[in-house]
């Protein structure tokens, strides 16, 4: 009985090792080119582009803060991340309430015109912005928001993406859940508010990190609408250092460095409440 | 759909209409409307400097498109992107996600580790990747590591047999963790009561996977198949910044071609007809997915 | 849970809202700065330029001219916006884009080439009031070329650039090359191109190719490589501007441009070079730019040396690139004569020579040199540069089809080196199958937007 339990225990911690070294391994090669990034911040300009043909690359021998120092003088980084997050966070709550609505209708309401506003949703959905950018760039400037905080933000609330996301998981939400909230007398407004956002933090953990780091890494579009170095977001600053010659790339991994902390921090944090989201709901699993 | 009761049957299409309206109409406004007008100006002579002149030369732009060897090979590229890539980042997230479905100590840490990629912008991703590529020895990573096996190096990004292929291994990296993320919640939501009664009937991790993982992930692999399907038919930025579409224009995709043919070369209204046959396409593509992932509709 | 969610969430997006209300508010008050409000409140006149962005040195150039413009000349109040381009084709686009809504700058900064390409769509307007034939004598010869088109100065230019031939002398002793020799090279003698191949070859080792050239898949090529095809005979594009047929596709551009797929296929120079190539050490030459002297001097480890740009065998005639961004005035200005009279002032002897200083690239007036910014150029490695603009530079082609032609043009000989590079040999048919392609594309734009 004992040597039964001991060799199961065996066999538990052996899984267990496997599962770490595995996941850590595996872990190293997913995040090398981050790793790389970082290294290279640490490392003089001519030491960069150095022993690329070997894992000493990865070691930054001549180690310094120096690119940061460049980083920090050259740009005035609080404000370059105030302007990013703050378009992105307007982003963001116009696309998490207003899409997660029209998701929630489109899940559990029967309507005239529902299978189509569908069919848009979806059809919309492969859109690329490199195709309707000048376009969207002219009806921005008739609306006379070139240069405006709305020209980067209005244009991207409405995402078929996340409207389709929303849906696809309200769907899945019983039905009998939200009938029991009509019966106590609550509305409809007041139902999605009480009872089905408190368990569907899940899908808006997701539709925010997804969109917060597509956003993150826009480039084309700020650019366009955008001019002048108070209104610089993240991406525009680091194309600072892209368009001066000779192109440092150690303050260009630097910048980038800077600009990838936010990402992960807020990552981490919203993977939490995915994770805790999924556990708590009850409805799943 | 909710039948029973009367309070929601009585303004269920008022209710319904002001949950929809402001997303529609910003949806119309900025996609719809655009989409519109990147369709009007296919048939127009415009070159993107002088949009003074303007003329309409009926669909003057469409025979050439359809006569450029290039549009074809572009069109081609991405399908092949497109049927390649998914398959590949597909399994690779499901592979990442059942290596961290668990709840276990740690597990949160490993996820942001293969979500990392994502956390880059495409652009550095793929400055970095041109890097490891590189085709000689004693300059690119991967080619020096060939070397000390003992095989002959490879110039990745600059045969035209390669070079798509490598572009889809390095997207297919990069964007696994997306489809990651969305797997480890469809494998949460499979009961666990499942496993439990299969392990007392004593089957293996194998058997486990086949009988009960995949068929229960069965809508969400419809779902993440289609949102990388939509991805990879975007494709740009990888090309862009690695290859500039070539060699031989084996990397260049429909986007890729719409860009540098409308904004480099400023042949603006052709672009937008080269434009206006890719909505085609992915319409189409998205409308056919749709009946295949929500039958119900 | 519910709770703590809610409300670090309702907070960020509270004090984002704050923030962001703040940032919005003076949005719009200086909302449409780039479009053309002529007159401020005052009645002064007021200008908006664009100029892509740059080391801190021409910040902080820009922001000390125009506080000392701005306080010189209360009437004409001066603004610059830097351009955060990712290259150039995106400092092109936001041009683009801000020519279909008529909100162009009043001044902006083009690349050289690109100068045809905007006068001849009448974005940008003639300055031949304000800079006469006597002005431009000062210019060096080359911008002068470059800025005119249909015979109208249409932009003007502080700084030129140039290329020339770079060796690591370590290196090249090594493979027993007389460098004395190189070293003691003119301007009427410099090295040919079967001496760069010999030079190449002998350098080529298992840690490092012979040679390096330009890879970058867009202008870098067409710059960099013009004066080898000029050299040869022909340059890409006839004088007038309206024909590639029988230029950028004659036997001496296959010629040409075999040659250098040549040095690929035998692995004297590497198909995907690595950034800063020769710095590295992972070549022994490189036709580089005069920019590269800043970035040599303060880091390189080696002893290295530059020469002439190199010349074809059969012809022997020395030419260089050269080319840089100008100053234009925009078809949206609405007071050109305050542009016109703040761009006499920006381009004067003094602002040149300090500008080209702050950005370490030659000026293009001749009396600069005599200013003590400039001193440098009177030395070599700089000096070689100074002389190459005024006896050998040759401008790119001034033709409305620019944009097109450089794209097609870059994308032909990248798929002729990486055939050559794949197949180990070069296929002088496929070079002029590709540079046909190119001659007919050039044509297709130019007769559908230009031919009269």
């Amino acid at each position: 009985m004992s040597s039964r339990t001991s060799s199961i225990e065996r066999q538990k911690l052996i899984g267990k090792i496997l599962f770490y070294l595995g996941n850590f391994i595996i872990g190293i090669i997913f995040v090398s080119p981050l790793l790389w990034m970082l290294c290279a911040s640490l490392k003089p300009e001519a030491e960069i582009f150095a022993n690329m043909n070997s894992i000493r690359t990865f070691i930054p021998t001549h180690a310094s803060f120096n690119n940061y120092i460049e980083v920090f003088t050259r740009l005035n980084i609080l404000n370059v991340l105030k302007n990013t997050f703050c378009y992105i966070a307007l982003i963001l709550v116009g696309d998490l309430f207003l899409n997660s609505l029209c998701g929630y209708a489109l899940a559990k309401f029967d309507f005239k015109g529902k299978g189509l506003i569908l069919n848009l949703v979806i059809a919309l959905m492969v859109l690329p912005m490199e195709a309707i950018m000048l376009p969207l760039y002219i009806e921005m400037s008739q609306l006379g928001w070139v240069n405006t905080l709305q020209a980067l933000v209005i244009p991207f609330i409405p995402k078929c993406f996340s409207i389709y996301m929303f849906r696809q998981f309200f769907s899945d939400i019983p039905d009998e859940l939200i009938e029991a909230a009509y019966i106590d007398g609550s509305g409809h407004i007041r139902t999605f508010f009480s009872i089905v956002v408190p368990i569907s933090k899940t899908v808006y953990a997701t539709v925010f990190i997804l969109d917060f780091v597509a956003h993150w890494n826009d480039f084309m579009w700020p650019f366009l609408v955008m001019t002048g170095e108070e209104k610089r977001t993240i991406q525009l600053a680091v194309q600072v250092f892209f368009g001066t010659q000779p192109v440092h790339y150690s303050a260009i991994m630097a910048a980038l460095v800077i600009s990838a902390v936010p990402m992960i921090l807020m990552f981490i944090f919203m993977q939490k409440y995915y994770v805790e989201g999924i556990a708590s709901s009850g409805i799943k699993g | 759909m909710i039948k029973v009761n009367n309070v929601k049957n009585r303004n269920e299409g008022t209710s319904a209409a002001v949950l929809v309206t402001p997303s529609v109409f910003l949806l119309i406004a900025f996609l719809l409307v655009p989409m519109i007008y990147t369709v009007y100006f296919s048939v127009f002579r415009y070159q993107i400097m002088r949009p003074q002149d303007m003329t309409f030369i009926n669909f003057e732009n469409y025979i050439k498109l359809f006569q450029d060897k290039d549009f074809w090979q572009a069109f081609k590229n991405t399908i092949y992107f497109t049927v390649v890539v998914v398959p590949v980042q597909t399994a690779l997230a499901l592979g990442l996600a059942l290596l961290v479905a668990a709840r276990t100590r740690g597990v949160a840490f490993f996820r942001t580790m293969y979500f990392a990629p994502q956390l880059t912008s495409m652009v550095v991703i793929s400055i970095l990747w041109t890097i490891l590529y590189n085709s000689n020895p004693s300059t690119g990573l991967i080619n020096s590591m060939l070397k000390s096996l003992g095989m002959e190096s490879i110039n990745f990004l600059s045969n035209k047999k390669t070079a798509m292929n490598s572009i889809i291994f390095m997207s297919a990296w990069q964007g696994a963790g997306y489809q990651m993320m969305i797997f480890i919640a469809g494998l949460q939501a499979i009961p666990a009561s499942q496993y439990e009664a299969a392990s007392v009937d004593g089957a293996t991790a194998f058997q486990k996977l086949v009988y009960i993982t995949l068929p229960g992930l069965k809508s969400t692999i419809k779902y993440v198949v289609m949102i990388t399907m939509i991805q990879a038919m975007k494709l740009f930025t990888q090309p862009y910044v690695m290859t500039k579409g070539g060699p031989q224009n084996s990397t260049k995709t429909l986007v890729y071609y719409i860009y540098t043919e409308g904004f480099q070369e400023g042949n603006f209204g052709y672009a937008c007809s080269a434009a206006a046959v890719f909505f085609i396409i992915v319409v189409t593509m998205s409308l056919v997915m749709k009946r295949l992932t929500m039958p119900k509709d | 849970m519910k709770k703590n969610l809610l409300t670090i969430f309702s907070t960020v997006m509270a004090v984002s809202l704050t923030a962001c209300g703040g940032a919005s508010t003076t949005g719009t008050v200086q909302d449409q700065s780039t479009q053309a409000e002529s007159k401020t409140a005052d009645g002064a006149a007021s200008l908006t330029i664009w100029s892509p962005t740059d080391k801190e040195s021409v910040e902080k150039w820009w922001a000390e001219k125009i506080d000392e413009w701005n306080k010189a000349n209360p009437d004409i109040q001066v603004k610059r916006d830097a351009i955060d381009r990712s290259d150039s084709y995106a400092y092109d686009n936001k041009v683009a884009t801000a020519v279909t809504s008529n909100s162009l700058p009043d001044i902006f900064f083009v690349d050289g080439p690109q100068v045809s390409y905007y006068a001849a769509n009448d974005i940008i307007v003639p300055l031949d009031k304000y800079f006469t034939a006597e002005d431009l004598k000062d210019f060096v010869p080359s911008t002068v070329a470059q800025c005119t088109y249909d015979g109208k100065t249409y932009a003007i230019s502080a700084t030129e650039s140039s290329v020339a031939f770079y060796y690591n002398k370590d290196m090249l002793r090594e493979a027993g090359i007389d460098v004395d020799d190189i070293d003691k090279r003119t301007v009427d003698n410099p090295i040919t191109w079967s001496e760069l191949r010999n030079i190449a070859e002998k350098c080529t080792t298992e840690d490092h190719v012979g040679t390096h050239i330009i890879m970058d898949h867009g202008e870098g090529i067409p710059y960099a490589l013009e004066p080898m095809y000029i050299s040869q005979g022909k340059d890409y594009i006839n004088e007038t501007g309206d024909t590639a047929e029988g230029y950028v596709n004659s036997d001496e551009a296959v010629k040409t441009s075999a040659f250098l797929a040549q040095l690929i296929a035998d692995g004297y120079a590497n198909i995907e070079p690595i950034t800063d190539e020769f710095l590295n050490k992972a070549c022994a030459t490189m036709l580089g730019g005069s920019w590269d002297v800043a970035t040599l001097t303060e880091n390189a480890d080696f002893d290295w040396g530059v020469t002439y740009y190199p010349v074809s065998d059969d012809t022997k005639k020395a030419v260089s690139p050269c080319g840089d961004w100008s100053a234009a005035i925009s078809k949206d200005c609405k007071n050109v004569d305050a542009a016109g009279k703040f761009l006499q002032w920006l381009m004067n002897t003094d602002n040149v020579a300090t500008y080209a200083a702050a950005i370490a690239k030659p000026a293009t007036r001749n009396s600069s040199y005599d200013t003590e910014s400039m001193a440098a150029y009177k030395d070599y490695p700089l000096s070689l540069m100074v002389e190459q603009l005024n006896h050998t530079a040759v401008p790119r082609p001034r033709t409305p089809s620019y944009a097109s032609f450089s794209t097609k043009y870059a994308e032909a000989m990248s798929n002729i080196f990486s055939a050559a590079a794949s197949d180990h040999k070069v296929d002088e048919a496929y070079i002029k199958e590709q540079l046909d392609s190119v001659a007919a594309d050039f044509a297709e734009d130019y007769n559908t937007y230009y031919a009269k």
